[in-house]
């Protein structure tokens, strides 16, 4: 062993901490948030009250219906606090979705109810004909299938589907308002002894002693309320206090699902897809799930705790149905999950501030859900083409010269890479666009000299501000009062950050709007700074903005900071970091006229992200449990939205041995977002440092995800349409199969019948997938077929380390490019290569979308969208193609609905030459007589005989290799196979 | 530059030249075969002659498309007339960028690209020729390195020989006195046995290991504070005040109290101000402790631990047990044999008579009188040849190290196969980057040292030449490359290394310093001793670019 090796041994072994483990006492449990303790109190003191009755009921008197019918209005009152008015309200949208709104009216002070305005994308239409009856108990309004009921007393507001209820609130009564109060000061008897009221910094728990002694006397709404006020006017985490000058105003609310036994969603968290519980009997986590976007240094693999971003909408499914609700809430909230039975969930929502706006979605398939949600918060955009390609990060590549140096390795290596990234130390101390110009003295030539290969750069804006004068950033922000204020409303908050002192802008601002989109302009402005010394090749992370505030509680902002319009940051928390990262894509999306796609990578996010970027998992540990957890989380992401997710390739932390190097690239290769990142106290890790073999798996690997990148955009334009995730799970694709529903090691992408089994565990060389129905699975390397079964079958498969589980399902065409390239917009004009897996019956279907992946001309109809079809009649497979943009132009392109398509428009003439160069035909039933272009001469084609599709037994596949047909992507045409 | 292809018809592929991409050395296999079929170069498959060049990739190894980008992992070779010819993968053959080592436009399809040949070939030749100027002056410097490495062989050679020869002399002197103090040393080696017995040389000889004991535990511990003190001064110039862990803010401003540092953090001006009157008051109160110290001579200072602790060590007991005897015997006398002093007079007369008696009794046994001065002739004898052999090993040190150094100075893994590199042996190269000053003292140590005062870094001692396994001694890539390791180990990292990446130039110079991991540092920079000289065309260094 050379001395230098044993050295980097040594280093490995040093650079891997003995306890690599997030800092809990840094993050609140529910036991240590006061709005929390008190609702999961409420619902404890619920489950030992044997009557236990809601307070809560509608005032009769008081229902109103719109002229129209679609909208019912009535007061609500608790029986607590008969002088309190709440104000309850019901739409019925147009797709049959419900918005039930609850608020406290004429109170002390307003509750925070702008959240949906953020997350939505439009103000749903309401339903034209839905009729509401009144009766003496409820009122109800019956559409289609599905009928909403609301009880009068207790208030209980319930969707049913066929009569059968499927979303139920305050069914356990634990719905409770907090409505806002004086701080009852005078009633303390103890006055001379008290100290004075605004007396901010004493001790809470002495307060509730002193009172407690004071008034003896039962309180008549302890039995509800309990009984004290607990943490009502200040409360207190590790070093901080947090003065709620509001006083108490949080929401409970729970949520039943009487028939439906699993559920999914409200991400990010670090667990299994399906969810396991909180609460009921012998939970698997003791705290409720946590939705407070944050920063958690070094997170745990399994856990409810709160991450980066908050998506508060839940599926719940059963082989009968899906419904889901999507709360438009931005405050810090809880949600507790249990089951009464194996097929009921009943769920608990405790949240800090805001009104109740929840949106019940009837479903009632997974495919409905995704739709119902889509036209509420949007879909996910549809990225530029290249950023689907394979990203490399590092914090930190150090200089122009190293950019340059890791690009020249990789074209030495030939390995495919589209974007090089630049994360905070190119920024002189942390100003984010200012370059450090010691290091990058040469930033737009840099640039230039990635762009010259068709690649792109992408480089960190964080969102805290360095307070320093010589930053144009923060001084214009400072000048224009768009920064987030102190408690009391005054002046600039500053806390610390990357860059030291430092302050944050406040994107609930409209006037910091625009400003902010005017700094990304590569050219200079009149009206103020803008980043000159960049170019439109750069692209943006955003990272940080959950906020991180490294001196602040739970490594965030204040919750009394001030907001634009006088909101407290802990009402608006979990939308913040939504706003940054919608910003900086436009920002980036208006820098050219006409406008160009934007990438923004995004660390926090919020119901509605999904409209503006890409998210990643944020900094995960090098460990195959984080590396299997990923896997979930993206799942997780998927279904809430955010489609264009990834983990970060090889773990932030540590240094990966090759072996699980190269199990975190072929996991990521299968992830829509694919970047490779690493810690910089870790080694570097790019892939031509490896050894061989390694090195050669990884090159294969980055190669496979490029020839199967118009399989990847094929299906992001699906999703941007429909909403139906880019990944998905087998509850998605298979929704009737209970053995599936806790499946989320494994999915598929797209519609493209690819499925996937990334392997995370150490030493494997086998491994198990589950097929979930009575079809043929055709091993994407090896042609192998293998037989599911209709009650769904496990079959096993090797995995050695340069054997990643990858299968087309029975029925699947495939288009490919496998000419290998430096980067993908090279491969623009490469031709397709068509894999035709014939199903048990013969046939196949496959799509694929091409546009010019970087401008908004496909809303215009230039773009080509083409279906290939197989079908086996009369001993003759007959593969044929036609244009799907001129049969469903309307369902082209995400929001447009296009009035027309022309099919020789501009984009399918810049490709009007690229033809199919191979086709490769599995599970053929024997050798052909012939293969023909329809109309034309014998194709030259060979032929491996093997198992047939429509025939028995496992074992390789008969496979037909059809070489150069010369026939033309954007034409019709026909091969006609005679067997 | 991205150049893409729009209109071309397709039926340009069809009529590609069979031998489009075919490198020179393969022409000949790419000829219409008699057959009609052509088989792939591997052997492996035999295909119709029309489907060489079609753009649809036949062969396994890919030889049937030299001059298309239809087979993975092929090569293409551009003629470059004009030019040098190269060859690239085919994976940038007509991917709509025109390849700067294809100056002829051929890795695209025809009208992409222009021929750039001329233009490219003439810069290429004025930037070769400008290098070969460089090289041919550094080549003149190296040869003056290689002149050097002549004179310092013949040198040591010189040296080796007047050391053997001193060696010789040494030896025999060393023999001589080996047996003089042998021989005396028979002659008392009972009565040193003796002696040995004496409470005060067995306590002598206890607190002797114990000190040597203490000495080594005692340096253990500076090492470990030392250590301790690197660990601290990184972690309070590095940590991250932001992350406001009580934890490591106690320890940095711990850190700072205990060893008088300024708080870090404060601005810039106030803490230099604050260093200086901290350091100030250190001097002061350095000073007063030292003068406590000097007013208690028996306790020794930290300075005198260091120095004289060693040769307190290095004491000969045995010789120090006999001059403790000598002492013992010279005035005042011994009252043993002074018991004159203790009579009274009247007794004096027979007390001399029975001395006389007693004295040469004493004598015959053997304990008293002349046996005392047998004892210090021993020691004596026993420290002149101790002397003479310390010298002799002295000599024979030097010359082992003439020797090994004769050794590296033509080795193709020390100073090179000519020497060449023997002349910059534990010179220095310096590059101020602002911050830090760097240094490596070749073939030594490389060194980072703050510019604004703090803790100077061991960054590594010379490991070796380039150590990669593709590269074999001797190549000149080989001597492009030094690595040095096993420096201070960064806090939470691995032991700091260098990476000195070399090429030919007509100084001795670092030009760029970079971390590119943490702790991992790269020089580059420029050396005549890598300048070979122009072989009889004027081809520099033996390889031909492109």
């Amino acid at each position: 062993m050379q001395p230098w090796t044993l050295v980097g041994v040594l280093s490995l072994l040093l650079a891997v901490p003995d306890a690599l483990a997030v800092k809990s006492h840094d993050f609140k449990t529910c036991s240590q948030a006061g709005f929390c303790r008190r609702g999961r109190a409420l619902s404890a003191r619920a489950a030992e009250t044997k009557a236990w009755k809601s307070p809560y009921s509608v005032d009769v008197s008081s229902i109103a219906i719109t002229p129209d019918k679609a909208v019912f209005t009535a007061g609500v009152h608790s029986s607590l606090y008969p002088d309190i008015h709440f104000g309850l309200e019901l739409r019925v949208h147009e797709d049959g979705v419900v918005r039930v709104r609850l608020d406290e009216v004429n109170g002390l002070r307003k509750r925070y109810d702008e959240a949906a305005s953020w997350a939505l994308i439009a103000e749903p239409k309401i339903s034209q004909d839905i009729t509401w009856t009144a009766g003496k108990k409820d009122i109800r309004a019956k559409y289609g299938n599905n009928e909403v009921v609301v009880a009068f007393e207790p208030l209980t507001v319930s969707l049913l589907r066929g009569g059968k209820p499927q979303v139920v609130l305050n069914g356990r009564g634990l719905l409770h308002m907090e409505h806002f109060r004086n701080k009852k000061v005078e009633e303390t008897k103890t006055e001379e002894a008290a100290p004075a009221p605004e007396e901010g910094a004493e001790d809470a728990a002495e307060q509730v002693v002193l009172q407690a002694e004071a008034e003896p006397e039962v309180n008549p709404r302890a039995w509800f309320e309990g009984e004290t006020e607990d943490d009502w006017w200040e409360e207190r985490f590790s070093t901080w206090t947090d003065s709620k000058p509001k006083g108490p105003e949080s929401l409970s609310i729970d949520i039943s699902f009487p028939s439906h036994g699993t559920i999914y969603g409200i991400p990010q968290h670090a667990t299994r897809l399906a969810l396991p519980t909180t609460a009921g009997d012998s939970p698997t986590f003791t705290d409720p799930y946590r939705l407070y976007n944050a920063d958690v240094f070094e997170y745990l693999a399994s856990s409810p705790m709160s991450l980066y971003g908050s998506i508060p909408v839940l599926h719940a499914h059963s082989a009968d149905s899906t419904v889901g609700i999507f709360h438009a809430v931005g405050s810090e909230t809880w949600i507790d999950v249990s089951h009464a039975s194996d097929k009921s969930t009943e769920t608990h929502w405790i949240s800090e501030s805001g009104i109740l706006d929840l949106f019940l979605m009837p479903g009632p398939t997974p495919a409905d859900i995704f739709a119902q949600y889509s036209r509420l918060t949007g879909t996910p955009v549809l990225p530029p083409h290249w950023s689907l390609g394979y990203h490399q990060c590092r914090w930190n590549y150090i200089s122009s010269e190293d950019i340059r140096t890791v690009q020249k390795r990789f074209d030495e290596e030939d390995m495919p890479v589209d974007v090089f990234w630049l994360d905070i130390e190119y920024a002189d101390e942390h100003k984010y666009f200012m370059w450090d110009e010691k290091n990058f003295p040469d930033p737009v030539e840099m640039t230039n000299d990635v762009a010259a290969n068709g690649r792109k750069m992408v480089v960190i804006v964080d969102p805290h501000l360095k307070r320093t004068s010589n930053y144009p950033a923060f001084q214009e922000a400072s000048d224009r009062k768009v920064l987030v204020k102190q408690p009391n409303g005054e002046g600039e908050y500053e806390g610390w950050c990357w860059s030291g002192s430092s302050s944050w802008i406040d994107f609930f601002d409209p006037n910091s709007w625009d400003w902010w989109k005017g700094l990304f302009k590569t050219t200079a402005l009149k009206s103020g700074w803008s980043w000159t010394s960049s170019t439109t090749d750069i692209h943006i992370w955003n990272d940080m903005n959950e906020p991180s505030v490294f001196n602040g509680p739970e490594i965030s902002m204040p919750r009394d900071n001030i907001h634009y319009g006088g909101w407290e940051h802990r009402d608006v928390h979990n939308i913040n970091g939504m706003l940054f990262s919608n910003l900086s894509s436009k920002a980036v999306q208006e820098r050219t006229d006409p406008p160009q796609r934007p990438f923004v990578l995004t660390r926090s996010f919020f119901a509605g992200s999904q409209r503006f970027g890409a998210m990643w998992t944020g900094d995960n540990l090098g460990t195959w449990e984080h590396m299997a957890v990923g896997v979930q989380m993206v799942l997780a992401n998927g279904i809430a939205g955010m489609s264009f997710a990834g983990s970060d390739v090889g773990g932030f932390f540590g240094n990966p041995e090759p072996e699980m190097l190269i199990r975190w690239y072929q996991v990521g290769i299968f992830n829509p977002f694919l970047r490779a990142h690493a810690h910089i106290d870790t080694k570097r890790r790019e892939p031509f440092l490896l050894e061989q073999p390694y090195k050669g798996i990884v090159k294969d690997l980055l190669r496979l995800r490029y020839t199967m990148l118009p399989v990847w955009y094929t299906a992001f334009r699906e999703t941007s349409v429909t909403g139906v995730p880019v990944l998905r799970p087998h509850y998605v694709v298979f929704p009737k199969d209970p053995k599936g529903f806790a499946v989320d090691d494994q999915y598929f992408i797209g519609a493209s019948g690819i499925l996937v089994k990334p392997i995370t565990t150490k030493g494997a060389t086998e491994t198990t997938v589950y097929l979930a129905e009575d079809e043929v699975y055709y091993d994407y390397f090896s042609h192998h077929v293998y037989r599911g079964a209709a009650k769904g079958k496990e079959i096993s498969v090797k995995a050695e380390l340069h054997q990643v589980p990858v299968f087309v399902r029975g029925g699947s065409i495939v288009p490919t490019r496998e000419r290998p390239r430096r980067s993908s917009p090279l491969m623009k004009l490469d031709p397709f290569t068509l894999r035709v897996a014939l199903s048990k019956a013969g046939s196949a279907r496959g799509e694929l979308y091409l546009d010019d992946g970087v401008t908004y001309s496909h809303e215009k109809g230039q773009f080509v969208w083409r279906e290939f079809t197989a079908q086996t009649a009369k001993k003759t497979v007959r593969i044929t193609t036609k244009d799907l943009g001129a049969e469903k132009k309307e369902e082209a392109v995400d929001g447009v609905a296009l009035a027309s398509y022309n099919p020789t428009n501009v984009y399918a003439e810049t490709i009007k030459d690229v033809r199919v160069e191979k086709i490769v035909v599995e599970g053929l039933s024997g050798k052909p007589a012939s293969v023909k272009v329809e109309g034309g001469k014998e194709l030259v084609w060979e032929y491996a005989p093997g198992i047939a599709a429509g025939g028995k037994g496992e074992g390789v596949a008969g496979v037909l290799t059809i070489k150069d047909p010369k026939v033309l992507v954007v034409k019709d045409w026909t091969i006609v196979i005679q067997l | 530059m991205l150049l893409w292809l729009l209109a071309l018809p397709l039926p340009a592929l069809a009529s590609l030249d069979k031998t489009l991409g075919v490198a020179p050395a393969l022409l000949a296999k790419y000829s219409p075969p008699k057959s009609g079929a052509w088989k792939c170069l591997d052997g492996s498959k035999e295909i119709p002659w029309d489907f060489v060049n079609d753009d649809a990739c036949d062969c396994p190894d890919g030889s049937d498309e030299p001059g298309t980008s239809a087979c993975p992992n092929s090569t293409f070779y551009c003629q470059n007339a004009g030019h040098i010819g190269a060859t690239i993968p085919s994976s940038r053959v007509n991917d709509g960028l025109c390849e700067p080592e294809c100056c002829d436009g051929s890795d695209e399809r025809p009208g992409v690209c222009k021929n750039a040949c001329k233009e490219i070939g003439e810069e290429y030749r004025k930037k070769r020729d400008a290098e070969r100027k460089i090289q041919k002056t550094g080549a003149k410097i190296r040869s003056s390195y290689i002149a050097f490495a002549h004179k310092e062989k013949k040198r040591l050679e010189a040296l080796v020989e007047s050391t053997t020869a001193e060696i010789a002399v040494r030896e025999i002197e060393v023999a001589r006195l080996r047996d003089i103090a042998d021989r005396t040393e028979s002659l008392s080696a009972a009565a040193l046995e003796h002696k040995q017995q004496s409470p005060l040389y067995i306590s002598l000889t206890t607190h002797a290991s114990a000190l040597k004991a203490l000495q080594r535990e005692h340096k253990k511990h500076l090492e470990r504070e030392q250590q301790l003190g690197d660990i601290l001064d990184a972690l309070r110039k590095g940590y991250n005040p932001n992350y406001q862990d009580m934890a490591v803010l106690e320890a940095v401003r711990g850190w700072e109290f205990l060893a008088g540092l300024p708080h870090i953090g404060v601005e810039e001006d106030a803490q230099a101000a604050e260093a200086g009157e901290v350091a100030k008051k250190e001097e002061e109160a350095v000073e007063e402790k030292k003068e406590d110290e000097e007013d208690d001579d028996e306790e020794w200072t930290a300075e005198d631990l260091s120095t004289g602790l060693d040769d307190l060590l290095n004491t000969d007991y045995v010789s120090l047990l006999l001059a403790h005897d000598d002492h013992v015997q010279t005035p005042p006398p011994s009252s043993l044999f002074n018991v004159r002093s203790y009579l009274p007079d009247s007794l004096i007369p027979q007390y001399e008579g029975l001395r006389e008696t007693l004295l040469s009794w004493l004598e015959v046994v053997g304990i008293a009188g002349s046996d005392a001065e047998k004892s210090t002739d021993s020691s004596k004898a026993r420290q002149a040849f101790n002397d003479a052999e310390a010298a002799l090993n002295r000599v024979k040190k030097d010359k082992k190290t003439a020797e090994e150094d004769l050794d590296e100075i033509f080795n193709v893994q020390g100073f090179g196969a000519e020497g060449e590199w023997k002349k910059l042996d534990g010179s220095c190269l310096a590059l101020d980057t602002g911050e830090y000053t760097y240094e490596v003292c070749m073939f030594e140590e490389a060194k980072q040292k703050p510019n604004k005062g703090g803790t100077t870094f061991n960054l590594g001692k010379f490991s070796s030449w380039n150590p990669s396994p593709d590269v074999k001694p001797g190549d000149p890539a080989y001597y492009e490359k030094q690595i040095y390791n096993g420096g201070t180990q960064c806090w939470n990292g691995p032991q700091r290394s260098v990476a000195l990446v070399l090429k030919c130039g007509t100084e001795n110079a670092i030009h760029t310093v970079a971390e590119l991991e943490k702790c991992e540092y790269q020089f580059t920079g420029t050396s005549p001793a890598l300048c070979l000289p122009l072989d009889a065309n004027g081809n520099g260094n033996g390889r031909e670019e492109l």
